[in-house]
């Protein structure tokens, strides 16, 4: 059959190659898409886990004070059912600010360890030791990527209003607190600069137990009988994590890649399917009578259909191939940017499973679809064929290039929506992934909290105040932070994406990684420095910088467990933190302890998302145009070859080359833009549903991203202009085209 | 004479279009062709010859009626089964010519070549030898189809009507795009084609072309209204010549 077919398809192959060459590239294009996102899918978290294993990393890792510590605790946790084996470390965990951290001062609970102490369970693995007799530190590779701290640079931490300055002295590899996707990150001293370090902040030492647990044992059980343990004595947990959170927030940006990669590649697939069911379909109308005389000398319908749909098939299969290929040479950048967040970096090898899996999965779509598209076929009698008589369908070019325009726009809408909420309108995009951001938070002195907010509210470039403080507090499943505010009604950024915020001083919303756990209504226990209380849930809150390990408490509440708000958040009608922030602290000294320049840090941080979205942005619309570009070539291909006549008569009767350029390329222009204009305004309905299921992957359950009609407006524009006079450029062969060339056809 | 039948058809039935619109073209059609004929059938424009050629060939369905080709009734065959049967037993030529564009001649012959026989080597050795017999020298038969005269273009044709060796070669108008030298050219393939024992059907209105005929079909009303046996073919005898004329006249052409 293959053999009878090869003549046929060698010469469909040959007719076309300009054709089946563009075909090639978008599937090389969708490979590479697709292969990158099955391989880091693949092997990204089972490279984590392997590392994790190679580290002998806990399972479960519980910090106390030092001064609730004592020897025979550890004995009693290793009894407790499940627990395989406990570890002690010793450490020294301060609320340190890190200066100049990707040129922002960044607040991170940081927790110092003494880089020598003997490890089996959380290993480390140092590089770039470096000898001299300066202070040194070694800082998590996280630090090092996005922080921007190379080795050999000076890091500046400041506690308590004091620096401690080090040099970094190379990078360490951890899988527990390498990110600070956990609220905690490690800093890692060797044994002489910890001692003296730790002498310094006695007060701040703690214990951590790390542990390993026994397979198959739930995790959740476990935190709980450690935590029900330590409060039995007394001690209070300053924080649990646990290994499936450092999972999920190291792989973060990841799994939201591997997601936005495979709705790509389905996309472009979409597409190119589109295209060969077009290009098939004009080669039947085309072709008829060719196709009649090939059955009337023998051709079975089936061979016809192999000699149509082979080409496509094996273009799609060699170009898959190719795409596979190059996604290899792409993949180590990939796996690189991927390391800034993830804080672990790995080397993605070839993978045959994916290799395998793109392969088919193109090929055997290619050959479905272009079957299904040359079914008819079978239905072409021989006679009726060489007679030119066939169901035409027309319109197969319009009805492609409406899909594809549509399916652009619908990349075109979300990149749109994405580069505006960031770029624009980057409150949004903070509102999405972060918490309540003030201008400015101002720690008054004690006793003093009422008297600054007086002068804060008589101030006239303040917009509001509000009392406002992140504390930490601890919970039956381990630590929380809480958000404590005076009135959850006038926060900027609400947070509560179901249920309600907490009013009564009985109260409390969870963050979404308790949400499983306590359902609306249900009862949790608080405890802060000493004192216990229980609360009923309202509702859920989402924290993607706490990995959804938070709580809301009204003042009410957060009194009841014995705290008390000491900072005011101030929101200011212009950017004018820094000015306003100095003068505070000349004038009005005798009321604030301590500021934070808060519209500062959020600038900072939007910076570093902005780059990666950018990043997305560019590579959406360059496949767009990519992809408009192929599509366009393929139909004016068709197009062209189909009136020849009609131009040739067009240029007999006094038509030039550039009117008859231009009015084939204004023909697509009402399509083009109907279906993008269309395809636009469906998106102010299923926008908001796409941003918020694609970012609720990441823990933002509640998406503030607006949709900009102007945005919308101008890049249906921008679409359209690009469209035509792309058109234009490849309808330039009619120049080719003779008045001549009629009497030779 | 002792003729043995090579198609036999009976009771043929066609009609095109539908209700009031309905126009049948024969109701009962009855039809002989001979092994070592050159079958002509002529007749008036519209009679429904192109019809009856490609019901005969199985590139047509009739709406009933059977045509037993060598013994198998080849209106009970699927396509599929169609396919294959004219791939071994028909050839055809077309008056619109219908080569494969951007395809040499040679490559043309050779897509039909494949479908029986498996060795590329022997087809081309077949189609050189056939190729010659139709006046067509290398550099031709090298050419694109788009690059050659209608005339070389017909002839190609017949040599891919031929490469399978069919056992009938069906021809409609063959010569009806072509000038009279061209026109002389194609008959004369078929003609020496005819003497080297080729099975023969070909419609046409050329009175010049019926000649090499050996056998003459005229259908009209639906039917074969009359037949003339001319003979083997040597000349356009006079004798010959008036033979047919006669017939036609009878016939009412
Ligand atoms: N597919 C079709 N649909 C409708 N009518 C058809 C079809 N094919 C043929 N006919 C009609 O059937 C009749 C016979 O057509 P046919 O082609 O057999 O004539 P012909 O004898 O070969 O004529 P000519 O000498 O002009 O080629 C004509 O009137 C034609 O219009
Ligand atoms: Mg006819």
């Amino acid at each position: 059959m293959m053999k009878q077919a090869f003549t046929l398809i060698k010469h469909n192959l040959n007719k076309m190659k300009g054709q089946f060459f563009s075909f090639g590239i978008i599937i090389c294009l969708t490979a590479v898409i697709m292969n990158i996102a099955l391989v880091l899918a693949l092997q990204t978290f089972s490279a984590y886990d392997d590392r994790f294993t190679e580290l002998g990393t806990a399972d479960v890792n519980v910090m106390i004070s030092q001064m609730e510590y004592s020897d025979t605790i550890i004995g009693e946790i290793e009894k407790i059912g499940g627990v395989m084996t406990a570890e002690k470390h010793e450490g020294v965990l301060v609320a340190a600010t890190v200066r100049e951290f990707a040129d922002a001062d960044f607040d991170m609970n940081t927790v110092f360890y003494n880089l020598d102490a003997d490890r089996r369970i959380n290993r480390l693995e140092v590089s770039a030791e470096n000898e001299t007799d300066e202070r040194l530190i070694y800082i998590p590779v996280y630090m090092k990527e996005l922080g921007g701290f190379s080795v050999g640079n000076y890091i500046t931490y400041s506690i308590n209003g004091e620096d401690f300055i080090c040099k970094v002295g190379g990078t360490v590899s951890e899988m527990q607190y390498g990110n600070y996707g956990t609220g905690l990150i490690g800093a890692y001293l060797p044994d002489a600069v910890y001692s003296e370090f730790a002498e310094e902040h006695i007060e701040n030492k703690i214990v951590e137990y790390s542990l390993i647990i026994e397979e198959g044992v739930d995790l959740e059980e476990i935190k709980t009988s450690i935590t029900e343990l330590l409060k039995n004595k007394g001690i209070s947990v300053l924080s649990v994590s646990d290994r499936e959170v450092s999972r999920q927030t190291r792989t973060m940006v990841c799994t939201l890649l591997i997601v936005i990669f495979l709705a790509l590649a389905a996309i472009i697939l979409t597409v190119s399917v589109f295209l060969s069911d077009f290009r098939i379909r004009s080669a039947i109308e085309d072709e008829l009578a060719q196709m009649g005389v090939l059955k009337a000398v023998g051709y079975t319908s089936g061979l016809i259909i192999l000699s149509t749909v082979m080409p496509y098939t094996l273009v799609g299969g060699i170009a898959a191939v190719f795409g596979i290929v190059l996604s290899y040479l792409l993949l180590p950048a990939v796996a690189n940017v991927l390391a800034i967040q993830s804080g672990f970096s790995y080397t993605p090898v070839f993978d045959v499973g994916a290799f395998i899996l793109v392969l088919l999965l193109l090929s055997l779509s290619i050959l479905l679809f272009s079957y299904i598209s040359s079914r008819k076929i079978h239905r072409l009698e021989p006679i009726n064929a060489i007679r030119g008589i066939i169901g035409k369908e027309g319109a197969g070019q319009n009805i492609l290039l409406a899909a594809v325009s549509f399916g652009i726009m619908v990349l075109l809408s979300f990149a749109g929506t994405l580069l505006y909420n960031v770029g624009l309108k980057p409150d949004n995009f903070m509102k999405t992934l972060s918490e309540e951001s003030p201008s400015v938070i101002f720690t008054a002195e004690s006793g003093k909290m009422q008297e600054l907010k007086n002068v804060l509210l008589e101030d006239n470039r303040t917009e509001s105040v509000l009392e406002y403080i992140t504390a930490q507090v601890s919970s039956p499943d381990g630590s929380l932070t809480a958000f404590v505010c005076e009135d959850f009604c006038k926060v900027r950024n609400d947070i509560c994406y179901e249920g309600r915020n907490p009013k009564k001083e009985n109260e409390i919303a969870v963050g979404n990684a308790l949400a499983e756990k306590y359902p609306i209504g249900s009862e949790i226990e608080i405890s802060c420095s000493e004192r216990t209380a229980g609360f009923s849930v309202t509702g859920y809150v989402q924290s993607i910088n706490y990995a959804g390990e938070v709580c809301e408490l009204t003042e009410g509440g957060y009194d009841r467990i014995g705290g008390s708000v000491g900072t005011v958040y101030v929101y200011l009608q212009d950017k004018t933190a820094d000015i306003f922030i100095a003068e505070y602290e000349e004038k009005r000294q005798e009321l604030i302890a301590t500021s934070v320049n808060y519209e500062r840090l959020a600038e900072n941080s939007s910076k570093i998302y902005a780059g990666i979205v950018s990043v997305v942005t560019v590579v959406l619309f360059a496949i767009s145009v990519l992809l408009v570009l192929l599509v366009l070539y393929v139909i004016l291909g068709s197009i062209l070859n189909r009136r020849k006549t009609e131009f040739g008569i067009y240029k007999a009767v006094g038509y030039t080359s550039r009117q008859l350029t231009i009015k084939t390329a204004l023909e697509f222009l009402p399509i083009t833009v109907i279906s993008a204009g269309v395809s636009a305004v469906l998106s102010i309905w299923y926008l908001p549903a796409m941003n918020q299921s694609i970012f609720s992957l990441i823990g933002a359950m509640k998406n503030h991203f607006e949709i900009s009609i102007w945005i919308l407006i101008i890049f249906v524009l921008a679409y359209t202009v690009v469209s035509f006079v792309i058109s234009v450029f490849l309808a330039a062969p009619i120049k080719r085209i003779t008045a001549y060339s009629l009497f030779k056809d | 004479m002792n003729k043995q039948v090579v198609i036999s058809a009976r009771h043929l039935k066609k009609s095109f279009g539908k209700d009031e619109n309905v126009q049948t073209i024969y109701s009962d059609l009855n039809i002989d062709i001979y092994k070592g004929d050159f079958t002509v059938i002529m007749g008036s424009s519209g009679a429904g010859k192109s019809t009856l050629l490609y019901s005969l060939s199985g590139m047509d369905k009739p709406d009933s009626g059977e045509i037993l080709f060598d013994g198998t009734d080849i209106t009970k065959l699927n396509s599929d089964k169609l396919a294959v049967f004219r791939r071994k037993e028909c050839g055809f030529v077309f008056q619109q010519i219908y080569l494969i564009d951007k395809m040499s001649l040679m490559d043309n012959v050779i897509t039909a070549g494949v479908l029986t026989n498996k060795n590329r080597e022997d087809i081309r050795e077949n189609a050189k030898k056939l190729f010659s017999l139709v006046n067509i020298p290398e550099l031709t038969w090298k050419k694109n189809s788009s690059q050659v005269s209608g005339g070389e273009a017909q002839r190609a044709g017949i040599v891919r009507a031929v490469i399978n060796h069919p056992n009938v070669l069906f021809a409609d108008e063959p010569t009806g795009a072509l000038n009279s030298a061209n026109s002389a050219a194609v008959l004369d393939v078929l003609t020496s084609l005819y003497e080297q024992g080729q099975n023969i059907v070909m419609v046409t209105h050329d009175k010049k072309s019926a000649l090499r005929g050996s056998r003459i079909l005229y259908i009209k009303d639906g039917e074969i209204f009359g037949e003339c046996n001319l003979g083997k073919y040597e000349s356009d005898h006079p004798m010959r010549t008036e033979k047919l004329e006669r017939f036609t006249a009878e016939m009412g052409w």
